[in-house]
């Protein structure tokens, strides 16, 4: 394995944390918060770091899909730690694990908490808080290939581990022009939703942070009355906006190259917004009951469901206490997730709608076992190979989230609570139901049940294969053995 | 990746990811342009997206909906390399009406090597390679200098790049190049010397050892009679057996024949055979297995001057080329498809090696570099990769705004590692010294390392 390109990857990733850490420093220096200096020595030991890992280039720049998936999961693991020893360091989250647990759940976008009191804590530490969603919703490494120059014609591995969907494909033919749009429009739309909040008169602090929230589809809380306590306009106005951000960027570079109609076409899109307004209404009818108005009911119905098909996880009311029907609802949503190619969690549309079509052509090569049929999605025949990986992804899914599930259940709580938190951590959406339900958190687990958590959450956001693939054996140790240095040839064996 | 001025990326749509496709595919990834592949073939596609920083697009290149998939509308050039020659120029007309690109084909077949011109003027196309005629004519070329490994030419044989080994106990071995006068006669220029894995483009310091693969520049008198003087025979070329009866073995036998030069073609195909013996009435055409061994020694294959395996397998080639060197000194060049073991290939005494893909790779590179550079620059004529891609030998046409222009050469402060080699001035090659001045309308020949050279001002430190 090229242990010397993942060392260097490493490194720059380091490097861009750095860099990204200036944004609380600033926050910190705003309100003259004592945070000030722990961001500083994290800022400068991650540059420091990751300068002296990336002082030598790699001479071999060759990123295999073996090396892309290390690289990726370690990448995440190393940004995680790094990125929780503010929290340690301020003592606003003194416990290592639970300072990890919340930086995790930051990073992948989940959003669930272990912090009692929110508003106790420094603005700075909020603020990067919710900006590690932002960062982790389209990917650091994405980002990485989007500024630096390409470090190999394979940096598309790199790629296809960190972002979300079964088929990744470019927009523009080369990786650095294609991660660069992406963040582009991210950006864009992440400016346009800061607007629309500061026009519904929310304080700019939080407007950022609750953007960043919604963005990265993360879903951490910025105070203790949580998002119910915003007006009407605002809880619309994020609403919207969680939707759109579970949308496949994709359709968004269709659009900006003027071909509407085709983002439209996309099955993935149609999917997408059929699920949410036939889960909006299912939840409707199943709720109303005259003692709010319809406007209210169908925010918190819309906000709910646009919140937990994104997986972002912001709350605007208890749904813990709706009705067993609107629940389950909530949970296959939960379970179906957003758009491939978006900052979203869960299944993913695409494999969704790719399931239930080799569902069918199974029944139908039943019918007619002769006959010769070929599973389509946008018009265009979609190869075996892709079928099979859904399937054998679904499979995998099952297996985590049942082992984790296991794992879960021997802290004695009910099954609906483990149920929901291991679900709500592989899916990376945050809040779960029962014990774990919108107005608790996840502060009372034990460690061990934290450290699945956060297994699932990464894994989650990695899309499974990249965690798996780092902690098999085999790739374990070539990691960790030093190359040996050929005399005789007068090269280094890797 | 270019060292020079700014990098002007070009929107450049390949259709066809065979080896042709697939060579152009790393050069002009090389170069930094953005690339689309169209092929109908997705494993094709996807094992060179795989590789290279491109975009693959799975579909008929000749196909309108395609085309714009794989942006049309922004491409600057269009080249179309598939195995079907008709179809290369349906995607050339497709694309050509579709938006304001250049288009270039791969038109190979004999049949069609008459209407070249009139196609390439009627279909309104930048360029039309063959590949095959080209790999003969390269051979035809080695042929006129037997002693050398490879014989490259600038401004239409006004000048030509020769590279040799300098074998042992040679006269040249222990020798600095300064002192070097009685044998070059002033008309040689040594402008590259790779020893081992380096390469260096040497000064007048520099010493000369056995083993080195030299490279010259000089007129082909001039070489033949440099050769003669370093005591290396350069026997004239008589007799050629060709092994395989394809259309390169075609179109080198024309070129051949038309020098009045004797050719021997072995073909397996008794209808091929038929073929070519309507097409070249004056080549001798055997209908056998060119891997019979019996055969070969029946045709006198010890007595050949040259000998050529043509066939469509490589390691046919490699196999036939050892054969012919132990049994017979005759020269031989080995054509080869893939280069994917090129660096064991180096090691084995099969004399000169060709790739056609690589000799179609660089002309379109030539073209593309001279697209990137804005017109009023001095353009680039033609392009020669050295030493798997590490050096460039480039002909520059020198225009009226160069900067370069009337300076004598020892006052232009050039960049490290590059080596002005050559002057063409009408019909004559000047080998440069330091008082001479580049002229408007010369051509001038630079050897550099510095890969990516667009103009002739590049050549400024």
């Amino acid at each position: 394995m090229n242990n010397s390109i993942i060392r260097y990857v490493l490194g720059y990733v380091l490097r861009i944390e750095a860099a990204l850490l200036l944004l609380p420093i600033l926050v910190a220096m705003i309100y003259q918060e004592d945070t000030f200096s722990a961001f500083v020595v994290v800022a400068a030991g991650a540059f420091v770091l990751g300068s002296l890992m990336t002082w030598k280039k790699p001479r071999d720049t060759s990123v295999y899909i073996k090396e892309g998936c290390v690289a990726t999961a370690l990448c995440w693991i190393i940004m995680s730690i790094v990125g929780c020893l503010p929290f340690v360091m301020t003592g606003a989250i003194p416990s290592f694990t639970d300072a990890l647990f919340e930086t995790i759940s930051g990073f992948t976008t989940t959003g669930s908490s272990v912090v009692n009191d929110l508003d106790v804590l420094p603005k700075s530490i909020l603020f990067w808080r919710s900006f590690t969603h932002w960062i982790g919703g389209m990917g650091v490494l994405v980002f990485m290939l989007a500024v630096i120059p390409t470090i190999g014609g394979s940096s598309m591995n790199i790629m296809k581990a960190e972002s979300p969907g079964p088929v990744v494909g470019k927009l523009v033919p080369k990786v650095r022009q294609t991660a660069a749009t992406l963040y582009k429009i991210y950006i864009v739309m992440t400016v346009i939703q800061i607007i629309f909040l500061l026009l519904g008169r929310m304080p700019l602090l939080e407007a950022i942070m609750i953007t960043f929230g919604t963005a990265g589809t993360g879903g951490f809380a910025v105070s203790n009355a949580g998002l119910a306590s915003y007006s009407p306009y605002c809880q619309w106005v994020i609403a919207i906006f969680m939707m759109l951000f579970g949308v496949n960027f994709n359709a968004y570079y269709l659009i900006i190259m003027k071909k509407v109609r085709d983002a439209f076409k996309m099955e993935e899109i149609r999917g997408y917004f059929l699920m949410i307004a036939s889960a909006t209404a299912l939840i409707f009818i199943n709720i109303y009951d005259g003692t709010m108005t319809i406007e209210h009911t169908l925010r918190d119905v819309f906000f709910q469901v646009s919140s937990l098909s994104t997986s972002t996880g912001f709350v605007t009311v208890d749904y813990d206490q709706w009705p067993a029907f609107a629940k389950t609802v909530l949970i296959i949503v939960m379970f179906i997730g957003a758009c491939a190619g978006s900052t979203g969690g869960g299944l993913k549309i695409t494999r969704v709608e790719l399931l239930f079509k080799s569902m069918f052509h199974e029944i139908y090569t039943y019918i007619h076992p002769k006959s010769v049929k070929k599973i389509k999605s946008d018009g265009k025949t979609v190869p075996e190979e892709t079928i099979r990986s859904i399937q054998i992804y679904f499979f995998i899914f099952m297996v985590i989230f049942s082992v984790s599930l296991l794992l879960i259940s021997l802290e004695g709580r009910d099954f609906e609570s483990n149920f929901v938190a291991v679900l709500t951590a592989i899916n990376n959406m945050g809040p779960g139901m029962s014990q774990f339900g919108p107005i608790e958190n996840f502060s009372s687990m034990t460690v061990l049940s934290k450290y699945v958590m956060m297994f699932d959450m990464l894994a989650g956001r990695l899309e499974l294969f990249p965690m798996i693939i780092l902690f098999n054996p085999r790739v374990l140790k070539a990691l960790f053995t030093p190359p040996k240095f050929n005399k005789n040839r007068k090269i280094w064996n890797y | 990746m270019s060292e020079s001025g700014e990098i002007i990326s070009r929107n450049i749509i390949i259709v066809g990811c065979g080896k042709v496709g697939a060579a152009l595919t790393e050069e002009l990834c090389e170069e930094g342009h953005n690339i689309t592949l169209i092929d109908t073939n997705e494993e094709r596609v996807n094992k060179l997206t795989d590789s290279f920083d491109v975009m693959g697009v799975v579909g008929n290149g000749a196909s309108y909906s395609v085309l714009k998939d794989a942006g049309i509308e922004e491409a600057d050039l269009f080249i179309a390399v598939t195995d079907m020659d008709e179809l290369n120029l349906l995607c050339c007309t497709v694309a050509r009406r579709a938006s304001h690109c250049e288009a270039i084909a791969r038109v190979r077949n004999p049949e069609y090597s008459d209407d070249i011109s009139y196609l390439k003027e009627k279909l309104d196309l930048a360029m039309i390679i063959n590949p095959e005629e080209e790999a003969a004519k390269v051979i035809a070329r080695m042929l006129g200098l037997p002693a050398a490994l490879s014989v490259k030419s600038f401004a239409n044989g006004r000048a030509e790049m020769v590279r040799f080994v300098i074998p042992a106990e040679n006269r040249l071995c222990g020798r600095q190049l300064k002192d070097l006068s009685d044998v070059t006669g002033g008309n040689v220029l040594i402008c590259a010397v790779e020893r081992g894995e380096d390469i260096y483009i040497p000064d007048g310091s520099f010493t000369l050892h056995e083993g080195d693969q030299v490279t010259f520049i000089s007129n082909i008198i001039a070489a033949r009679r440099f050769f003669e003087r370093i005591g290396i025979q350069n026997r004239r070329i008589h007799h050629v057996v060709i092994v395989g009866g394809g259309k390169a073995s075609y179109y080198l036998c024309k070129l051949l024949i038309e020098d009045g030069i004797e050719v021997k073609v072995i073909e397996k195909n008794k209808q091929r055979c038929e073929e070519l013996c309507d097409l070249l009435p004056k080549a001798i055409i055997i209908n056998g297995d060119g891997n019979d061994r019996d055969l070969l020694r029946e045709e006198k294959i010890a007595d050949a001057d040259a000998f050529i395996p043509l066939t469509g397998m490589d390691e046919e080639n490699i196999f036939l080329t050892l054969f012919a060197s132990d049994v017979s000194n005759a020269k031989v060049i080995t054509k080869l498809k893939r280069n994917t073991f090129h660096d064991v290939i180096g090691k084995l005494n099969i004399g000169s090696v060709v790739y056609p893909k690589y000799i179609t790779a660089e002309m379109i590179l030539t073209y593309v570099r001279g697209l990137s550079a804005s017109m009023d620059y001095s353009n680039i004529r033609t392009l020669y990769h050295f030493f798997g891609s590490r050096v460039e030998a480039i002909e520059f046409e020198a225009a009226g705004n160069s900067k370069t222009l009337n300076i004598p050469l020892k006052d232009i402060r050039t960049k490290d590692n590059l080596l002005i080699a050559g002057l063409i001035r009408g019909r004559r090659n000047i080998i440069p010294g330091g008082d001479d001045a580049i002229r408007q309308g010369d051509r001038v020949i630079v050897v550099t390392t510095h890969i990516g050279l667009r103009s002739l001002d590049d050549i400024i430190a």
